[in-house]
């Protein structure tokens, strides 16, 4: 029944961890490029003066912890704050606690900087702020290996049980686990609306541009020139007209058609194309942190099972090539038991074992 | 399977907790909250991915009769803008000079050349494979800021345009100082928008005709600004 598979199962555990990844990561990264302009985008000294920002908050209702002080060292450890959060994030571990506060960061700096923001920003705020909605820290973490232990040592998720408290900490624990599920489901599920209503607004709003029309729009993209950073690259790829025009033609059709194809096969070629379409943008205009953005967007539809097939094959690959270093970093894991958590990951049977009680 | 078994009514008695086998179904009210706050994530989902709808859709009848709780949900947080290059992307590209004022000790007012602030952008973008906020993003939106809040005329006339105008003026100082130095105590910005020519080949029905656009340049009050340099 469809509302049991809303309840019961949380959908795409490995998209939500492929999200929460891939954020965290280009957070980190991002943070880490601006590490030299830091104090001119969120610090005490922009020229968009923390007095400016706050008058700006005032207006708008947003809220920043930035700006709670305008102290230097203040900053430098909300800063800090920002590396270390977005790479625990990352990593997966605690990801429950630790992505409320990556949103608390993310949407911090957003506001802070909000007239040095674009496209790629806006969406890696808002996804910041879905994933907290998410069980994202389910697969590929810190948070799934630990819980791979313990069941391997043989102390479940679940608490001792037969006594009066244990069968209400059991009833508690299915309430929540269904809470969890639901919730889960309700993100990603805004997640991939939010995904859909991006795309589609971008490419009907450029229906109505005369210059994606006649398929010269991109040649006015390639000559800005602040999205021209390698201008002979640029040049190049301008000079083929009509190349131009099939690029645009192609973009706007991607656009408008990616709500409508993610329910069948189609949405394979149309994800390729997309991704190629992202990568020109990262390399010709200079926006890799958009790209990323979007490219991480456009992976929550792909299904676990494509996910699980890349596992195997990293795994695969990466015992042909570097057995001698798994066997040395699994000796020094402990515990841990090499051949059972390898194939199934044990969280869902570890889940389905409590719930079948 | 389990959703059936939840929505058997059980016996709420407490007490009775601990005789019962483990497949008892779960007290009523437990059962109950559970099944409000599944309802009400599933509400919320729905009204936000639809609230979202029409913040990014173009205005229409139910946008505008709704846009009061539209706009109470969006924003700040979910506000968002996908017009990426569209309807048309930017055919001009802007260059952003300052020039300064210093007043001698024996008052005499020296204006300084002009100093090219877009020229720092695009050199920071030049050759770089991950350019930097501040070169790409910084002076763009600021100067976009200015001209929604202003238009083609240069007198603020609301809060927001005075917090435009004084963050162009911060971006100005903050790059005199640091690149070319010296005292001064008020700023001018001009702007030329030179536009991006048509395709060479065949121009076809285009909206812009075979005639290049002219370069257009804007010269904007002087702005003093809090004594600099000395």
């Amino acid at each position: 029944m469809e509302i049991e598979r809303v309840t019961e199962r949380p959908i795409s555990l490995y998209a939500a961890a492929v999200l929460r990844i891939g954020y965290g990561f280009l957070y980190l990264v991002f943070l880490l490029r601006e590490f030299p302009h830091r104090d001119e985008i969120w610090g005490p000294g922009s020229p968009w003066t923390p007095e400016l920002a706050r008058q700006l908050f005032d207006q708008t209702g947003w809220l920043s912890i930035l700006t709670l002080s305008d102290s230097r060292p203040y900053f430098e450890s909300c800063y800090a704050l920002a590396l270390v959060t977005s790479t625990l994030f990352m990593l997966g571990w605690r990801t429950r606690a630790v992505s409320v506060l990556f949103a608390v960061v993310v949407a911090s700096f957003h506001a802070r900087a909000i007239f040095m923001t674009d496209g790629g920003d806006n969406l890696i705020l808002l996804m910041a702020v879905y994933l907290v909605l998410t069980a994202c820290g389910r697969r590929w973490s810190l948070d799934a290996r630990r819980t791979r232990r313990q069941a391997s040592a043989g102390k479940g998720p679940a608490g001792p049980e037969g006594s009066g408290t244990g069968e209400l900490r059991h009833q508690l624990a299915a309430s929540r686990r269904t809470l969890t599920a639901v919730l889960h489901n309700c993100g990603m599920f805004v997640i991939a609306a939010q995904v859909c209503f991006l795309y589609g607004s971008a490419g009907l709003y450029k229906v109505q541009g005369g210059s994606w029309g006649n398929g010269t729009a991109l040649h006015y993209v390639l000559n800005l020139d602040l999205f021209r950073p390698w201008p002979e690259l640029s040049r190049m790829a301008d000079e083929h007209s009509v190349l131009i025009a099939i690029a645009c033609y192609l973009t706007v059709l991607l656009q408008v058609a990616f709500p409508f194809v993610l329910f069948g096969r189609l949405k394979y070629p149309v994800l390729t194309m997309l991704l190629g379409m992202h990568l020109g943008i990262a390399v010709l205009m200079g926006l890799p942190l958009f790209s990323g953005a979007m490219i991480l967007a456009d992976a929550v539809f792909l299904p676990d099972r494509f996910y699980r097939a890349l596992g195997r094959l990293r795994r695969r690959t990466g015992r042909r090539t570097h057995s001698t270093e798994a066997e040395a970093s699994s000796c020094g894991e402990g515990p841990l038991v090499p051949p059972q958590p390898r194939q199934a990951p044990p969280p869902v049977p570890a889940s389905r074992r409590s719930s079948a009680r | 399977m389990r959703e059936a078994r939840t929505e058997k009514p059980g016996e709420a008695v407490p007490g009775g907790i601990e005789t019962v086998e483990p497949s008892k179904p779960p007290p009523v009210l437990l059962n109950a909250g559970t099944s409000a706050a599944v309802t009400l994530c599933l509400a919320t989902a729905l009204v936000h991915v639809l609230l979202v709808f029409l913040h990014v859709a173009p205005p229409n009848p139910l946008s505008r009769q709704y846009s009061r709780q539209i706009n109470a949900w969006v924003f700040p947080l979910f506000e968002q803008n996908w017009r990426l290059f569209a309807p048309d992307p930017e055919s001009v590209n802007r260059q952003i000079s300052a020039r300064t004022t210093h007043t001698t000790p024996d008052g005499r007012v020296r204006v300084s050349g002009w100093f090219d602030l877009s020229g720092i952008d695009d050199s920071a973008v030049e050759h770089d494979a991950f350019p930097s906020h501040t070169a790409q993003n910084m002076l763009r939106r600021a100067w976009s800021s200015y001209l929604e809040t202003h238009g083609d005329d240069d007198r603020p006339r609301s809060e927001r345009a005075l917090m435009m105008q004084k963050y162009l003026t911060d971006i100005a100082v903050d790059r005199i100082t640091r690149h070319r130095g010296g005292a001064f105590e008020s700023v001018q910005l001009r702007v030329v928008t030179v536009p991006i020519a048509a395709p060479a080949d065949g121009s076809g029905p285009g909206s812009s005709g075979a005639a290049p656009k002219p370069v257009d340049t804007r010269y904007l009050s002087w702005w003093k600004v809090t004594s600099h340099g000395n």
